[in-house]
């Protein structure tokens, strides 16, 4: 038994690496995308995000050393300012909601309340800079701020060493947008290798006779379908390790793979393969099973949260979504690698886990072995 | 269920396939009626008919692939109605379905190492590379073989665990003249070697050509069966003295008495022959203008034979 479902493995394996157009959707497509969108929606500019809430406020107008202040840091042409408004009272959710929400980094430097005052008072003034230590931009940006913050005190009569930067630590996660990205392609990359390759497979060697003569021989319907199971979970860990590496290498993403990657793969190579088995049953013709596949594919791969995030979609869209198995692995996928959010990725791994059993049980029971 | 069959003890006896009131439904399609036969060790049988006459359902059942809705046949000794005999039946026969193609990406060899991991018993690939005459394509892939090699891959395949009976269903339809032959070629090495061989076509002269044993289905049943001379003695009506290209004027130029003669469509005349009339029209002919006009005696064929049992001539189309 084990020698039968090796040499499928090995026959749909060898069959893959031999198809120009099946290593170009495997690997070269999805590498394609990430350079294509990590371009397009990457950090296009070398500026730093930095949220500036001034507090100094005088009425509403800031006060003319605070405001001063904010002006030689714009000045240097080293930041992105963003500012956050003296009443918002927790500035620092305000700013993790945001970054986010724009792709931006969570930095934010408070001018307190009182600066111009001490200040002219000839007392020290603390500026205060939330940053996270781990922040790759760290060093840079504290050095930027540190000597703006010199420069500007000198040219203050009296106030030469009264200014007095206070690092605060914050624990921030910079999502990028290509961190995004990458377990997007990643799930995409397992729906249409998973999809299509078993259309493919049960569609077009059912034409070809292959399944008829196979099921002529001892072979059992299970052995193939495990057959066809462990050749997809070898590609899916193929196309994982490649995108990770590719991924690393160009854009520096780093990711966390536990067990719940693990399963999230495990789960994709009998979730995805079983949709294409049920499609290849209720469209018996193999281009038409095909032009099936891409029905249900595509609509996935925008709604599921691939290219975006679901937040973005609009309400009726989002509800879509969630029907859509994509959207567990996807989600999945980002809690574990990304996010390393395990409770999140356990959750998501379960539920499409789930729908794993249900359609390669569902596929198994449609496919017709013999001919009745 | 008809239960008259002498049950053979499995590989103790020298019939291969016993069939009896074999039938199969599709709701109110009847694709196979009540049919009877017996394939004994050593055979090349024929089953002849055109397309939806029943010969793949036939073959199909025998191959475990449908389930007979009546009758019962034993492959082997096994039955193909039991479960348990089916996996008996599934390890000792080669199959070529119908359209077979391998695998587009593999390689001839890896091909037939394919399908020969799917058993335990196996014969070496390149023995039977040589067998199907494709040394010279062993590493090439399936897809850039032509519809001829294409088809001798197939027939590797289905020999690859050295099958006490083999299963060919139409294995020439499609192919030109010359791949015909070639695939003729192997099923005649396999004859040469005591193969036991189950063939469905709807090619008259392959049958004849190839068959020991011929059996004629048509509509689901079986019309005629014996050997491809006793069904044309029997069946096949007369045989015919052809003059070619006579025309219209030739009719006329006939000596008396041959009044069956008929003006065909290449200006052939035919003339049907009786026994021991042969020399008797010819010295009359000598005696016409006709005498320097080409001559022949055609034999009658599977195809008369089925044109006069059945009234229609065996077509492709009507699957």
């Amino acid at each position: 038994m084990r020698s039968r479902i090796y040499t499928i493995i090995s026959g749909h394996f060898k069959s893959w690496y031999r198809s120009k157009s099946n290593i170009f959707w495997t690997i070269a497509f999805p590498l394609l995308l990430i350079v294509l969108f990590g371009a397009i929606f990457g950090s296009g500019s070398t500026k730093f995000d930095l949220y500036i809430q001034n507090q100094d406020l005088n009425g509403n107008v800031p006060t003319p050393l605070s405001q001063g202040y904010v002006s030689v840091l714009n000045q240097t042409g080293a930041f992105n300012l963003h500012m956050v408004a003296a009443e918002q009272p927790d500035p620092l959710t305000f700013v993790k909601n945001d970054a986010q929400l724009h792709n931006r980094g969570q930095r934010l430097l408070v001018v307190p309340l009182g600066f111009n005052a001490t200040v002219m008072s000839g007392n020290n003034a603390t500026i205060q800079l939330f940053m996270d230590q781990s922040d790759q931009a760290s060093a840079s940006l504290r050095g930027i701020v540190n000597s703006v913050t010199v420069s500007y005190a000198a040219t203050i009569a009296g106030a030469r060493d009264n200014l007095v930067v206070q690092q605060v630590g914050i624990v921030t996660r910079n999502i990028r947008y290509i961190d995004f990205f990458i377990p997007g392609v990643i799930g995409m990359t397992l729906l249409t290798t998973g999809v299509f390759g078993a259309v493919n497979t049960n569609g077009r060697y059912r034409e070809l006779k292959i399944i008829k003569k196979l099921a002529t021989t001892p072979l059992s319907k299970i052995e193939w379908i495990l057959g066809m199971v462990g050749y997809q979970m070898i590609l899916a860990t193929i196309s994982l390790v490649v995108i990770l590496f590719f991924g690393y290498a160009i854009f520096g993403v780093t990711v966390t793979i536990d067990i719940y990657t693990v399963g999230l793969v495990v789960a994709a190579a009998l979730l995805f393969p079983g949709i294409g088995m049920v499609l290849a049953n209720f469209v018996r013709e193999a281009e038409s099973a095909d032009a099936a596949a891409n029905a249900i594919t595509f609509p996935m791969m925008f709604l599921a949260g691939t290219f975006w995030p679901r937040e973005t979609l609009p309400d009726i869209m989002k509800i879509i979504a969630n029907f859509m198995p994509l959207t567990y692995v996807n989600d999945g996928l980002r809690d574990a690698l990304i996010y390393a959010q395990p409770a999140q990725a356990l959750t998501n791994t379960i539920i499409a886990l789930g729908l794993a059993a249900f359609f390669i049980v569902l596929g198994s029971l449609l496919m017709n072995w013999k001919e009745e | 269920m008809s239960n008259n069959l002498p049950a053979p003890l499995p590989g103790q006896s020298d019939v291969v396939v016993q069939v009896e009131g074999l039938s199969k439904k599709y709701g109110d399609n009847v694709a196979v009626n009540g049919i009877s036969f017996s394939l004994t060790k050593g055979e090349v049988f024929a089953f002849l008919g055109p397309n939806g006459a029943g010969k793949t359902t036939t073959v199909e059942i025998l191959e475990c692939l449908r389930n007979p809705t009546g009758g019962r046949a034993l492959v082997l000794g096994y039955d193909v109605s039991k479960r348990s005999d089916q996996a008996e039946i599934r390890k000792r026969i080669g199959v070529l379905p119908q359209d077979f193609n391998a695998i587009d990406r593999l390689t001839v060899r890896e091909n037939i190492d394919y399908f020969g991991a799917m058993f335990k018993r196996q014969l070496d690939a390149d023995k039977l590379i040589e067998l199907v005459d494709l040394k010279d394509k062993r590493d090439e892939q399936f897809k850039k073989l032509s519809g001829g090699l294409k088809q001798r891959v197939g027939l590797a395949v289905s020999l690859v665990n050295d099958p006490d009976v083999v299963f060919l269903d139409e294995p020439t339809t499609g192919l030109d003249p010359r791949a015909r032959r070639d695939v003729w070629g192997v099923i005649e090495r396999l004859k040469g070697q005591g193969k036991t061989v189950f063939l469905t076509t709807h090619y008259m002269d392959e049958a004849e050509y190839l068959a020991d044993i011929v059996s004629i289905i048509d509509h689901g049943q079986i019309i005629a069966s014996g050997t491809p001379d006793q069904l044309i003695d029997t069946h096949g009506g007369k045989k015919t003295l052809i003059i070619r290209d006579a025309g219209q004027e030739g009719i006329s130029q006939l000596p008396p008495g041959l009044s069956k003669a008929e003006l065909r469509n290449a200006g052939d005349i035919a003339i049907p022959l009786n026994n021991g009339e042969l020399t008797n029209i010819l010295m009359s002919l000598a005696q016409t203008p006709l005498h320097d006009k080409e001559i022949e005696v055609r034999r009658p064929t599977l195809d008369d034979v089925f044109l006069n049992l059945t009234g229609r001539r065996v077509s492709e189309e009507g699957d």
